[in-house]
């Protein structure tokens, strides 16, 4: 996988720093943040490769950090708590289509906020930590195929898949948590928090108590919430401020 | 002497980082990440690392220096200890400021 990431760098790049990077590369064991940020890497070398000879060569690339990660969560849990609440009809009567559209989009952006969030838990976990980037991957694009199929074959038929998909990404964001809560990084409250609303809402499934739902939903969205704020903290730029 | 700090634009906050890093001697790419990792707190990826070491080493503020063992050390020029000093200096008559002012409002 080293190899192929290195390739994405422009031809001249892998003749200067090729060698040593991959060196780097094989220091440490690499999550989905790291691979993350060599992509993020790759494409501000391109850039730069392109606007060589122009006045601007700075490339506008931007850098891997918690702060997309903790924004991602962030936006991640707002959705899934209304897409959930919409979802099991607390505004009344809404389109069907609308929560699973907003549940749909929380579930790629809490992607992107599995991935953001991993940089350490990738250090001790990392076979844990692709698993659950994995298991959150497969279970979007079930969901994903759920509900294109209903847009474009229409009818019910596509609940199980919907179902599937929601359940696949809980376990995956479960095990995330997990990582999170053993490797002490972030907010333990948080990663415990996630944990706590992914029993509870599939303890429902056994117990049929209709009410355990948005509690489970509210501590689901609290906890990727509270991670998300504890990354923002953690990247506190040292240098937002400018001086004269 | 006065030292222009280049538009690092995203990268400026990494590429401090890493200056603050070779402050106290050469460094290779790895010895880089893990000092800014224990030093802020904060993750840097390789991808980072690099994308700021390149603007550093363009601008003359960093040079490399023979790999030893396919490890390349990078180490702080002159020109770029002056530059972060007088990036240091800014920010800490600026957090200065921003204390006294505080102060003021204190009862």
């Amino acid at each position: 996988m080293r190899s192929l990431l290195i390739r994405c760098y422009p031809a001249r790049w892998r003749e200067r720093y090729g060698d040593v990077f991959l060196a780097l590369l094989e220091e440490r064991p690499l999550g989905p943040y790291d691979v993350a940020d060599i992509l993020l890497g790759a494409l501000d070398a391109r850039l730069r490769s392109r606007r060589r000879g122009s006045p601007t060569t700075q490339g506008r690339g931007s850098p891997m950090s918690l702060r997309i990660g903790g924004f991602a969560a962030i936006l991640g849990a707002v959705l899934w708590a209304v897409g959930g609440l919409l979802s099991i009809g607390v505004a009344g009567d809404v389109d069907g289509q609308v929560p699973v559209a907003i549940l749909m989009v929380g579930m790629i952006v809490l992607l992107v906020a599995v991935a953001g969030l991993s940089a350490f838990q990738a250090r001790s976990h990392p076979g844990a930590i692709w698993v659950a980037f994995a298991i959150t991957a497969i279970g979007t694009v079930v969901f994903f195929a759920g509900y294109a199929g209903s847009v474009m074959i229409g009818g019910d038929g596509f609940w199980g898949l919907w179902f599937i998909g929601v359940v696949t990404v809980m376990l995956g964001s479960g095990l995330f948590a997990a990582v999170t809560y053993r490797t002490r990084v972030l907010s333990r409250v948080g990663a415990a928090l996630i944990g706590i609303g992914i029993v509870v809402i599939l303890g429902e499934a056994f117990l049929h108590v209709e009410a355990l739902i948005p509690v489970g939903m509210a501590c689901f969205a609290l906890g990727w919430l509270t991670l998300g704020v504890e990354a923002i903290r953690l990247d506190r730029p040292a240098s937002a401020i400018h001086p004269a | 002497m006065t030292t222009k700090t280049p538009a690092f634009g995203r990268f400026a906050e990494p590429s401090l980082l890493i200056l603050v890093s070779l402050s106290d001697g050469p460094k290779h790419g790895y010895a880089i990440m893990q000092d800014v990792e224990q030093g802020s707190g904060r993750p840097m990826g390789a991808g980072t690392l690099y994308a700021a070491l390149v603007r550093l080493e363009e601008a003359g503020f960093v040079e490399p220096l023979t790999p030893i063992d396919r490890r390349r050390p990078y180490r702080l020029t002159a020109i770029g200890a002056t530059m972060l000093a007088e990036q240091l200096r800014g920010l800490t008559g600026f957090a200065q400021q921003g204390l006294r002012q505080l102060h003021e409002l204190e009862p």
